[in-house]
């Protein structure tokens, strides 16, 4: 008596929700591509040239996640550990690359470019993807490195301080207690690196995606293109395991306890020094592409402004809503898996997200539309349900990983007591867990529903005919659009997710304060 | 034995119940397009036949991004279950793609009556309208007027040495040009011709919108793209030229729009409606105001310069044999446009 039917019930409900509404419809995919009657000629088809495709799209994603996340421990540093003047603004402008579809970005970067050369040849190409999809993921890097670093106690810097300079308790103490951010950043920009397509595609570069794209969308041959996308799943989840492993193997992990508020360093001499890699960061990443969208949008008045609000404005409501729905539960996945992959090592659900976050958008689009049309499933293929499904299998995997490594920085003791004390599995959560991770909850919810609301790949394969979506609008509207249109709906798209954004900066500040957090 | 706890349930219970609740609303008056024409252009032509009928439209629209085949890949997958109604396309390769998977369904509509039966399927699987025409679009400041090519095979002259752009031969309307040239002039001497443009350096853009604006900021000299393309580009005030080339020799290719009934268990008569209304003369005139195209009625008003498709000498394809021939190079484009 007394023993539990189900030991966890709530990673259990999850762990099959999760296998019946998203592993289901993948497997089903898989299924139909290995039972093809061409499944033999497909697999003779990937030779060397694939794999040297596949190698190239990898160094070129190494690269990008290399410069990423390098400039995300600096800027996130300055921004999340140091007194550099206007911080707090730097925080938000920062971000605003992740608002932005890499298309819409490397359409500016281009004009940029061939303001300064005739032609973009080739060579110069690869460049301009690296430095555009560095660009755009930078911000990333700054958001995963900067919430581990306010988990760091301050405690053991001002310790670490007492005994040797900020130069060698940077490298030797803050470093290596964000190693695994720093990881994370890396294995996920790369991931998203290598699985986009659209930046590559634009600059005429072929890449493993968009080889698979020219199998999808000239070819209609969706199982080679599934077998293609195979080889792509296996790379992103060898680096995912072999990320997770090292983490695993790691002997440190800090502590970041309640009311005990993060270090803020004084830059002294170096305060210019920070402030004007702010500054030159800012005026890279965000105002050069930005003056270039604001001068196309206003060159010829204010007319392309209007009709890009009067477009734009029916997809607020339902762009919200999706996003922020979509980012409530991509969290709840992820704090689940997360919680139960550290605290009782039940790693199959985390493993199962790592899954689907490797798949590309394209192949989750096209086995969600397989499994759930049908005259049964309609009722969630013809509405919303659809498109969250897609954003938890496509994003699932972020806040876990991020949660992961925020619940990592916890003592086990702390559980361990509340356990002993007999504290319910609700007041641990609620009560101790959740306070003492905020920024950590806090950076998952605002990078997922970034992505949701920007999110183009899943949603224009399974959203519903007559939904008004933003990024959709956005794209549907731009192929034959004045170019003046097209960037006043970038315009006014990165206004209305500023907004959003400040509004939820200043709702989770209010629920910061009241838990006495820093961030 | 404790299990899950009463409250476990109740919350469980209540989200399943939102669950069903928001996904089983159900409208009957409406009827579900798909288009790969541009939402700029499709959603007004939509839009009036909303106000007119009374039936509600739920559209879904191509992108830019996905070279306008997110829809077909969508329809494709489906298949089995089809949502859509009518599928409204800017050129016949794709219908005749949904044609092979059988996926459309045979309507005659009264709308088309006026229509030339050289854009209409024999077996009414599909009807054209409204076309456009392929042509060649050139930077005034970089081309006189004597300078300009005026037939297609002009672009593999020295002269013309990197300075040609054409939309991704694997996607879209470039696609079926290419075909129509393997079909006119043969395969052989179709791909003697574009070895030729590639030993020329001609300029790969990622699509007839990419190519506009590469002449426009002067990246190439002249260019291969739409009709609708091209007046968009005139109409923004560029110092560009239109040209349709060898009005002297093959032909410019004419691809009309096509709209088709899908095949499903219950046909819609809203469907029908709509199909008819997209095939007036009131769409067709519509169309040429707002994208420059042809109507393929006659006697629609039609907006300044726009020419009717009679004007035109317009190359003798047909266009199922077109989009078979479609299929059958698209290796060898791949290796074109990689090599």
């Amino acid at each position: 008596m007394g023993r539990k039917l189900i030991k966890y019930p709530i990673y259990s409900i999850t762990l099959v929700l999760f296998l019946i509404f998203i592993i289901l419809p993948v497997l089903n995919s898989i299924r139909i591509a290995v039972l093809d009657s061409h499944f033999f000629e497909n697999i003779n088809d990937i030779g060397s040239d694939i794999e040297f495709l596949l190698l190239k799209s990898s160094f070129l994603s190494a690269m990008v996640a290399i410069i990423s996340t390098f400039f995300g421990i600096v800027l996130g540093f300055l921004i999340y550990k140091t007194s550099v003047t206007y911080r707090k603004y730097f925080k938000i402008i920062l971000l605003i690359p992740l608002f932005i579809s890499p298309y819409i970005l490397a359409v500016a970067w281009k004009d940029i470019f061939l303001l300064f050369f005739d032609k973009i040849e080739n060579t110069n190409s690869v460049l301009a993807i690296i430095f555009v999809h560095s660009t755009i993921y930078i911000p990333l890097s700054i958001l995963i490195i900067g919430s581990a670093l306010v988990n760091v106690s301050k405690h053991i810097e001002e310790s670490a301080l007492m005994i040797t300079g900020l130069r060698k308790m940077f490298t030797g103490i803050l470093l290596p207690l964000i190693k695994p951010a720093i990881l994370s950043s890396l294995v996920l920009i790369f991931i998203f690196s290598i699985s986009e397509f659209s930046v590559p595609a634009y600059f005429g570069v072929k890449v493993f995606t968009t080889e698979i794209f020219t199998q999808f969308s000239a070819f209609y041959n969706y199982n080679l293109a599934m077998l293609h996308s195979s080889l792509l799943i296996v790379v992103c989840v060898l680096f995912l395991v072999s990320e997770r492993k090292y983490i695993a193997d790691s002997p440190f992990l800090s502590v970041g306890t309640r009311g005990k508020t993060t270090k803020i360093y004084a830059l002294g001499h170096y305060k210019n020094t920070g402030f004007s890699l702010l500054v030159s960061s800012t005026f890279i990443m965000i105002i050069f592409p930005f003056l270039m969208l604001i001068y196309q949008s206003f060159e010829k008045g204010t007319d392309s402004f209007v009709k890009a609000m009067e477009l734009l404005v029916p997809t607020f409501g339902n762009s919200l809503f999706l996003a922020l729905t979509g980012s409530v539960f991509t969290l709840i996945i992820g704090f689940v898996s997360a919680y139960f992959s550290i605290i009782y090592r039940k790693i199959l659900l985390d493993n199962l997200l790592l899954f689907t976050f490797a798949i590309p958008s394209i192949i989750i689009g096209i086995s969600l539309i397989k499994f759930y049309n049908t005259p049964y499933l309609n009722g969630i293929y013809s509405g919303f349900w659809i498109i969250i499904i897609g954003y938890v299998a496509k994003y699932g995997f972020i806040p876990a990983k991020l949660l992961e490594n925020a619940i990592k920085q916890l003592p086990k003791s702390l559980n361990e007591v509340a356990i002993i004390q007999g504290i319910g599995f609700t007041k641990r959560i609620f009560f101790i867990i959740i306070p003492l991770i905020l920024p950590s909850i806090f950076a998952a919810f605002i990078i997922n529903f970034l992505f949701c609301l920007s999110d183009l790949g899943t949603t224009i394969m399974v959203y519903p005919p007559g939904t008004e979506i933003m990024p959709i609008k956005v794209f549907t509207i731009m192929a034959n659009a004045p170019q003046s249109l097209t960037d006043s709906m970038v315009l006014i798209v990165f206004i209305f997710t500023m907004l959003i954004i400040s509004l939820l900066f200043f709702i989770f500040k209010k629920i910061f304060t009241s838990y006495n957090v820093n961030y | 034995m404790k299990i899950i706890s009463v409250e476990d349930i109740i919350l469980g219970l209540l989200f399943f119940s939102i669950f069903i609740f928001t996904s089983c609303r159900k409208e009957s008056d409406l009827v579900v397009v798909y288009t790969t024409v541009d939402q700029v252009f499709s959603e007004q032509v939509l839009k009036k036949f909303e106000a007119q009928s009374k039936v509600k439209v739920k559209a879904l629209y191509d992108t830019e991004e996905t070279k306008s085949t997110g829809i077909l890949n969508r329809l494709l997958a489906e298949k089995n279950n089809p949502q859509c109604d009518v599928f409204w396309s800017g050129d016949p390769v794709r219908t005749v793609i949904l044609e092979n998977e059988r996926m459309l369904q045979p309507y005659i509509s009264k709308s088309a009556k006026g229509i030339n039966k050289q854009f209409k399927d024999k077996n009414h699987l599909w009807t054209g309208f409204s076309a456009r025409a392929r042509v060649l679009i050139y930077n005034k400041d970089l081309l006189k007027d004597t300078e300009v090519p005026k037939s297609i095979f002009d672009l593999a002259k020295d002269k013309y040495n990197g300075k040609v752009a054409i939309a991704n031969p694997l996607f879209g309307t470039t696609t079926f040009h290419i075909a129509a040239l393997f079909t006119i002039i043969g395969d052989n001497k179709a791909k003697d011709f574009l070895q030729k443009l590639k030993n020329n350096n001609i300029i790969i853009a990622t699509s007839n919108g990419d190519v506009k604006k590469r002449v426009i900021n002067g990246e190439a000299a002249c260019g291969l793209t739409d009709t609708d393309d091209a007046f968009e580009a005139l109409n923004e005030g560029n110092n560009i030229g239109i040209v349709f080339l060898d009005q002297n020799g093959i032909g410019s290719l004419i691809m009309p729009n096509t709209v088709s009934l899908i095949k499903k268990k219950y046909i819609s008569e809203n469907a029908k409606k709509l199909i008819d209304f997209l095939l007036s003369k009131e769409t067709e005139s519509e169309l040429s105001f707002s994208c420059a195209q042809m109507p393929l009625h006659k006697g629609v008003k039609t907006a300044k310069n726009i020419p009717s498709p009679d004007k035109i000498k317009a190359m003798k394809i047909d266009y199922i044999s077109t989009a078979k021939k479609l299929k059958e190079i698209q290796n060898y484009l791949k290796k074109w446009v990689e090599n």
